[in-house]
């Protein structure tokens, strides 16, 4: 108890200066980010009397996020409800200038038409272009853009790619070695003296995934995990393990060429199958599903 | 029976008044306050117990009345902490400002409700980006569209460290397509890019300097 706290009191502070976009069409399947830390204090070094000998040793953990590249479609309601709120604002709408030019040249071709027509009537220049035929090039112009397809069914289906499911949030979830077994969990370190637990964080994802690139969202934990080590492994020294998870964006899409271990990225949803209940119920809290 | 008294002895200066009529106007006489109703029937007199028993502007405190230039001081920046960030600016920008001002609006409650205290909240000028697209026959250029940039900007007095992630995640995630968010530290140029440039005012002080 004591010594996790006082670590987390003494933590090195430092600022963050994020930009955050969301275009329609990125770059990758992610949106652009810039984060410039001001400020990078350098860690207190606590003494060997600071620490009090505690019997759990510290992991930390990062929950990389992939946010959705697209919307969500709307359900059955919202889009009723969508179109009738496009036709309330069509109908209460005043035209627009375009439209009124549309209006005058009709009612000019009229007044050509006419029996009675004075050519000495029509002042002003005669447009070169007219209006409708800008606007046939415009429509014309619309249907030769093809937009992407917004899902893709087999990306869908391949639960290692980055790009599957891009109106949700996905999480990342590696294989690792846990005492003798081994187990899907976020992807965690062990903590080191005289670093920070983020700077634990950034390792493990660093260790895990090489050369992504990620946001992490500030120096506090989200969440605690703590497991006590089976009765066979229990020391005096070592009762268990506490994991502090820390969350982070994901800014650059590729997780790089070859992975060292087996990478997985999962809806909310999905993660229960992976997940073992208890840690499942922790990590739930902090996964935001929205 | 003590009312019977006053009226004996209120009678008393009419009596004189009416007799110093003839040499001088009497004053009206003060048994109706300025501040009673005004039906007839209905007055109530300084002596009576329950005489403004209903006055309750007496004992709030005085306030320093407000003038308007106030509003627009510069608020003190906040700086940074072990546990907390200093003033923040979330600034959200895009070309639709529908979008645009209910993303800022969902924010502003966000933090309410969070208890985040928002210094301020303000818009930053509209910058419009003319798009000029080259004719396909010749070389003039003719506009094709006007895009109008709005922003809108929250001032968050402080942040706390704890918070953040939980805020952060959640502004992520409900950022809707074609705006752009960014959260920066508050500087004092930020707060002067907000005014006008005033051109003869800086004449003025490079004559002085001169």
């Amino acid at each position: 108890m004591a010594a996790p706290c006082r670590k987390m009191a003494s933590r090195s502070y430092s600022q963050l200066l994020c930009c955050f976009s969301r275009t329609a069409v990125g770059s990758g399947a992610c949106r652009r980010f810039s984060v410039t830390p001001i400020d990078r204090a350098t860690p207190r070094a606590s003494t060997a009397a600071d620490r009090a000998t505690s019997p759990w040793s510290l992991m930390a953990a990062v929950c990389l996020q992939r946010l959705p590249v697209i919307t969500a479609d709307c359900s059955p309601i919202e889009q009723r409800f969508k179109q009738m709120l496009q036709q309330m604002e069509l109908e209460k709408s005043m035209l627009s200038d375009h439209e009124l030019r549309l209006m005058e040249d009709a009612e000019r071709m009229s007044r050509r038409q006419a029996d009675d027509y004075d050519s000495d009537e029509d002042l002003g220049d005669q447009e070169i272009m007219m209006t409708q035929d800008l606007e046939d090039t415009w429509e014309q112009r619309l249907k030769n853009f093809q937009p992407a397809p917004r899902v893709r069914a087999d990306v869908d289906e391949d639960l290692t790619s980055v790009q599957r499911c891009l109106t949700d949030s996905l999480v990342l979830l590696a294989e690792q070695q846990v005492g003798a077994e081994k187990l899907w969990l976020l992807p965690q370190a062990a903590w080191q003296e005289g670093e920070t637990l983020r700077r634990t964080a950034e390792r493990a994802l660093d260790s895990m995934t090489a050369g992504v690139r990620a946001t992490f969202l500030g120096n506090a934990p989200c969440g605690v995990y703590k497991y006590k080590l089976p009765k066979a492994a229990r020391t005096e020294s070592s009762v268990g393990v506490k994991v502090f998870f820390f969350k982070a964006i994901l800014v650059d899409g590729t997780p790089g060429s070859a992975p060292t271990a087996p990478l997985l990225w999962l809806k909310k949803s999905e993660l229960q199958k992976y997940l073992k209940p208890a840690y499942m119920m922790n990590v739930g809290r902090f996964i935001l599903n929205l | 029976m003590n009312h019977i008294f006053r009226k004996l002895q209120v009678t008393f200066p009419q009596q004189a008044s009416i007799l110093n009529q003839s040499l001088c106007r009497a004053t009206p006489s003060i048994q109706h306050p300025v501040w009673c109703t005004a039906a007839m029937n209905e007055r109530q007199y300084r002596d009576m117990p329950t005489h403004g028993i209903g006055r309750w502007r007496h004992l709030l405190l005085k306030q320093a009345p407000k003038k308007k230039k106030d509003r627009n001081q510069q608020k003190e920046l906040v700086s940074a902490t072990d546990t907390a960030y200093g003033t923040l600016n979330v600034t959200v920008s895009g070309y639709d400002m529908t979008v645009v001002e209910h993303y800022s609006q969902y924010i502003h409650n966000f933090c309410n409700r969070l208890n985040i205290k928002v210094a301020d909240s303000y818009a930053l000028p509209t910058k419009s980006t003319e798009v000029l697209l080259m004719q396909e026959q010749g070389n003039k250029t003719y506009v094709d569209a006007v895009l109008k940039t709005h922003q809108r900007v929250i001032q968050l007095s402080s942040l706390n460290a704890s918070l953040c992630p939980v805020f952060m995640d959640v502004i992520l995630k409900n950022q809707p397509e074609g705006v752009q968010l960014s959260v920066q530290e508050h500087t004092e140029a930020d707060y002067q890019a907000r005014f006008k440039a005033r051109p003869e005012l800086e004449g003025l002080v490079a004559q002085i300097n001169q």
